[in-house]
């Protein structure tokens, strides 16, 4: 029997990275075009709703947890809490003031007592607000049966 | 004189470092970035609400959401299913009329969103337009139950 005596050829073992930049920014281009710093960090278990309409970017902020304490931003900094629902009228005037057609979004936890949501709700009236969302989320077929 | 041969330098970017810059900001806003709800439902409120409108009760259709999720309309209770079949009826004989969602300061703001909700999908499931939905607040029903002089 012969033997072939051939001199093995080294073959160096590799992760092929020519593509990892590629794909490094691919990763960066959507994070930064889908990137939407979030204003209002409350922990709340929002209700889920059926009909839902997109919320306008830098819209004003009122956040209120389940124990009622009421948070305040103007869609470009931080959320604040306020103590008094007075604190809410003079917040939202001043949102108001500087732009009459500025949106406001309530973000309240679904399972706080309405008064809450009403105090809210007759401040930005008493602002003389024009547009409020009420932040929900998805209704799902699941959520029904 | 001095006959140096010149040595070719190439000109080029350095990019050893790109990899690593790349990573930290995708770190960055994957920290930073969260997955938030950007939707919501939307109310428009009157543009000059400086006077209460007058609200006839035989003008309009009172849906009232009380403690624990229980829903009167016009005085009688009903189940949700109940709801949007009996205001198709109302808004036959007049499509104008306004829907006005009451809901008791002790009840859950859960509670009032799932009847908003609902009265928000009347054009899918019953066909018709709510032309108008108001949610007074308690001051403004306390305002007009004072202007009928009711305590």
């Amino acid at each position: 029997m012969a033997i072939i005596r051939g001199r093995a050829r080294r073959t160096e073992a590799g992760i092929f990275t020519a593509s990892m930049a590629d794909i490094v920014f691919l990763l960066i281009v959507f994070f930064v075009l889908t990137y939407n710093p979030e204003v209002d960090r409350t922990q709340v278990k929002l209700p889920k709703t059926w009909v839902r309409t997109e919320i306008p970017k830098e819209a004003a902020f009122i956040s209120i947890d389940k124990a009622g304490v009421i948070r305040v931003s103007t869609g470009k900094e931080m959320s604040l809490p306020v103590g008094s629902e007075e604190e809410v009228v003079t917040f939202a005037s001043n949102v108001v003031a500087e732009n009459p057609y500025k949106e406001f979004v309530v973000k309240a936890d679904k399972d706080t007592k309405y008064d809450y949501v009403d105090k809210v709700l007759d401040a930005l009236k008493q602002a003389k607000a024009k547009v409020i969302f009420l932040l929900s989320e998805q209704k799902t077929v699941e959520d029904v049966g | 004189m001095l006959n140096v041969k010149k040595k070719d330098i190439e000109s080029e970017i350095f990019t050893g470092s790109m990899a690593d810059i790349s990573f930290l900001l995708i770190i960055y806003f994957m920290v930073t970035s969260v997955f938030s709800a950007t939707r919501g439902l939307d109310f428009q409120l009157p543009e000059d609400s400086t006077t209460t409108p007058e609200i006839k009760r035989e003008d309009s259709i009172d849906v009232h959401v009380q403690q624990g999720g229980v829903v009167f309309v016009d005085g009688k209770e009903m189940a949700l299913e109940q709801i949007l079949p009996y205001i198709a009826e109302k808004l036959k004989q007049n499509p104008d009329k306004p829907v006005i969602l009451r809901t008791d300061p002790e009840a859950t703001y859960g509670d009032m969103i799932r009847v908003f909700d609902l009265l928000r999908q009347a054009p899918d499931k019953i066909g018709v337009e709510i032309k108008t939905i108001s949610i007074p607040t308690q001051r403004e029903i306390q305002n007009i139950w004072e202007l009928f002089g009711v305590q």
